[in-house]
């Protein structure tokens, strides 16, 4: 298990190391930077060039590679090009929002999709295909729906038709209640497509280990239906499913870009985009390594979580 | 098990709900008078106006700082602001009296002539790098014979440097003592002597201003302004039907307009903020034949496409300046939509079948509905109109360095002068400047120039009507609509007045009952 961990870490870092040094370069690649970003339609010419200085885009490539490197190493994250903002501090602020959202939209879809992923394959499994048919359909629909479109006519419905729901406003951590409000939509949306996945990959992992041997033989020893399905299928059928989990949040924490855009949401991903969108070089690609890192320990999470599900595995 | 999980359940919603108790009673209690509250439609980048970009952050510079002149709100004339007074005998050298009794916010002391000759020293100064500099750069020297009059003498004779000394970019004063506090964080510790200062911001989520009690003019009706980030239109206009804000900086989608003035908002506006021209790159060489550039505009319908697309926020348009203006002139030729005369032109300048050309475009946009319409009217006359989508940074870059056939510009623009001089003085030819067309006419050049320097309006006026003439007559550009911008706002929200910089002065706002 040490042997494994260590060795997992090394391959850990190599994978960082190689995505900090592809997004450096690539970043670069795009034409366009920060000061031309920027200025968009009033500078050119020298004014350009003067902004252009200040932001310290016109030292050499390799240095701001090594600054780069040598800050990370020593958990300097820098300021933004731009607006000259300690990246730690908007992280600080951001990070726990996207993790809240994250986490909620996991236990929403984990709750609700696991027993109807369940309850399909074992209707399923008896022949009676209406309520596997019906669930296929209906997740297959609301995994067509673009997310923007669904956020949209939420807020239509349940913010201003219905007033159950603010469109806007600020986070309050000091009111749980208004940031449940506040937070419920994006959960929604976000839940809508997870559960829909969730859903289908249960349905057929569960209606996969339906037909094994051991279910058969709990059956046999007369065990109820239900102790069946939930102690002995599922279990069985909980790999794939906590694969599944695993990715989708890893996915909810970069992808939430456009939920956070339509319910004004100031997450990670809002920061990203607004990088992005000034060419920020030192906020994308500090954000990226984020990310590189968050999918690469989400991924040992999710290994470590096998071997607790199902002690067969062998690392 | 279950039982293990049921009382870390309990634990933690124990643990929350004290957090929650103690976090609600650290919370400050509200502040008494009015709030205002503000969509703003992106993050911030901050005030320093030494280096501040983006209408939505000038607005709030603009409320916080002051400039020796200022723009009002409803004419767009420039008015007195820190500077009571002025004079000049040439356009050379102006003396300015100022204002006594000016304080900046959060105590950082009296408004002196000294502070003038500091901001815009600090303009100048290379180590800070602006990209206004240039705009401050005809300074030859500065004196302050007492606190309240300032002499300011240019290298050349500038019948337009009230503009320069406006309540925008360069043009606002600061205080070397906050300046010099706040380090490199000056854009996030502004201090001016506006009727607005900084409180607090949370850069991706929400600005709060405060009124200074101590302003010129008396504190301004409204005690504190929350500006809270709703980057999307359809969701900000959702929240302004909910009552989450007040008012909207900036709604540019025409479905948007219609329901909020249907719903009974107030539709605050401003006519012709600032028109929209084609540049067209005579490297590339039909452009270079006058004659094409006619008929290009000649071809296309913009009457009919604003109509379609979104008539309460564009009309067609036909000069490079704008009807308030004080030098515009409407005696110029227009191209109104005639495709038989295009067709005629293109003949005679020998294509009779056409060509081909690319408009260069952002991928962010796409092609627009209005690139769609004038692709359809192209063709009719027998010009081929491809687009060529670049993301936003790229399409920046290429048009400040000319690298298109055709692009667009907007002319977002108070003095008159400065956009005549950018466009069309060979010295701002791309890429040192925003020439385009790469015009270099030198009638037009000199008659600039001595506009520029005539200190008699009138005749100032007769040069700046001339150049509207040649260039019009030459088809330099192509304009080819005028936009407006809108502020919708509940009916109670009174006062406000977007001047021709898409600006609110806040102080003229107020909540009515």
């Amino acid at each position: 298990m040490a042997e494994y961990a260590a060795k997992k870490l090394a391959q850990m870092l190599v994978t960082v190391l190689g995505v900090v040094t592809l997004v450096f370069f690539t970043l670069r690649l795009i034409p366009g930077d920060a000061a031309s970003a920027m200025a968009g339609d009033t500078l050119s010419g020298e004014a350009l060039q003067a902004l252009r200085q200040q932001m310290g885009l016109d030292e050499p490539l390799v240095q701001q590679y090594l600054g780069f490197l040598r800050n990370l190493a020593m958990v300097d994250l820098g300021e933004t090009i731009t607006t000259r903002i300690p990246i730690a501090e908007l992280l600080l602020r951001a990070l726990p929002i996207t993790l809240s959202i994250a986490l909620a939209t996991i236990v929403v879809s984990v709750v609700l999709s696991i027993p109807l992923g369940t309850l399909a394959a074992y209707m399923a499994h008896k022949g009676r295909n209406w309520l596997d048919n019906g669930l296929t359909g209906a997740a297959m629909i609301i995994d067509l729906m673009p997310s923007f479109w669904t956020a949209l006519v939420l807020l239509l419905v349940f913010s201003l038709g219905l007033g159950w729901f603010p469109a806007s406003g600020q986070l309050n951590w000091s009111d749980p209640w208004a940031l449940v409000l506040r937070l419920a939509l994006p959960v929604i949306v976000l839940s809508l497509s997870q559960v829909a996945t969730l859903a289908r990959i249960t349905r057929t992992a569960v209606l996969e280990v339906l037909n094994e041997d051991y279910v058969r033989t709990a059956r046999s020893l007369g065990w109820s239906e239900l102790r069946v399905l939930f102690r002995h299928a599922l279990k069985n059928a909980a790999l794939p499913i906590a694969t599944v989990v695993g990715l989708s949040f890893g996915n909810l924490l970069g992808g939430t870009v456009i939920v956070e855009f339509i319910f004004t949401i100031p997450g990670v991903g809002n920061l990203l985009i607004a990088g992005i969108n000034s060419r920020d070089y030192q906020l994308v690609q500090t954000l990226i390594v984020l990310y590189a890192l968050l999918f690469v320990v989400i991924n040992f999470a999710t290994d470590l979580i096998y071997k607790t599900l199902d002690p067969r595995v062998q690392f | 098990m279950i039982g293990n999980i049921r009382k870390l359940l309990a634990a933690s919603l124990t643990l929350l709900a004290a957090l929650a108790l103690v976090l609600s009673a650290a919370a400050p209690a509200m502040a008494q008078g009015k709030t205002l509250t503000v969509r703003f439609y992106d993050d911030p980048a901050g005030f320093d106006p030494a280096n501040i970009f983006r209408i939505e952050n000038e607005n709030i510079a603009f409320n916080i700082f002051s400039g020796l002149t200022s723009y009002d709100g409803v004419t767009g004339e420039i008015v007195p602001d820190l500077a009571t007074s002025w004079e000049t005998p040439d356009n050379k050298t102006w003396t300015f009296k100022l204002r006594e009794g000016v304080k900046f916010q959060k105590d950082y002391g009296d408004f002196t002539a000294a502070d003038v000759i500091y901001s815009f020293n600090r303009i100048k100064d290379p180590a800070t790098a602006s990209p206004y500099a240039a705009e401050l750069a005809g300074i030859v020297s500065m004196e302050a014979p007492d606190p309240y009059t300032v002499i300011i003498e240019l290298d050349a004779p500038n019948g337009n440097f009230l503009h320069t000394v406006a309540n925008y970019h360069q043009g606002q004063i600061v205080s070397q003592k906050a300046i010099e506090e706040a380090g490199d964080q000056v854009r996030w510790q502004p201090i001016g002597t506006g009727p607005y200062y900084l409180d607090s911001i949370d850069v991706s989520s929400q600005i709060v201003l405060k009124r200074h009690e101590g302003y010129y003019k008396g504190p301004a009706p409204i005690e504190t302004i929350v500006f809270n980030i709703i980057k999307d239109e359809a969701t900000a206009t959702i929240a302004l039907r909910n009552g989450e804000v007040d008012l909207l900086m900036r709604a540019n989608q025409e479905e948007n307009l219609t329901t909020l003035e249907a719903e009974g908002f107030t539709m605050n506006a401003v006519k012709d903020y600032a028109v929209v021209i084609g540049v067209l790159n005579p490297e590339f060489e039909p452009f270079a034949n006058p004659l094409v550039r006619k008929a290009m505009a000649y071809a296309v319908d913009y009457a009919s496409i604003t109509q379609a697309i979104s008539p309460s926020l564009t009309q067609p348009y036909y000069s490079m300046l704008m009807p308030w203006m004080s030098v515009y002139t409407d005696d110029i030729p227009k191209y109104e939509y005639d495709p038989e005369k295009a067709k005629a032109l293109l003949v005679e300048a020998g294509y009779p079948d056409g060509f081909t050309f690319k408009n260069l475009g952002t991928s962010a946009q796409g092609v627009t509905e209005l690139q769609q319409f004038q692709i359809d009217y192209l063709s009719q006359v027998g010009i081929n109109m491809e687009m060529e989508l670049v993301d936003t940074p790229t399409f920046n870059q290429r048009r400040n360095a000319g690298e298109f056939d055709m692009a667009s510009r907007l002319l977002p623009a108070v003095n008159p002068d400065m956009i005549l001089f950018s466009f069309l003085h060979p010295a701002n030819m791309v890429p040192n400047g925003l020439n385009g067309a790469r015009y270099d006419n030198p009638e037009v050049t000199a008659l600039l120039e001595s506009a520029r320097a005539e200190p008699d309006k009138d005749k100032a006026f007769e040069m700046y009507k001339k150049v509207q003439q040649i260039v019009a007559e030459d088809a330099v550009y192509l304009p080819a609509y005028s936009n407006n911008v809108y502020w919708p706002g509940k009916p109670e929200v009174t006062g406000v007045h977007i001047n021709y910089l898409a600006q609110v002065n806040f102080y003229d706002v107020d909540i009515t009952q």
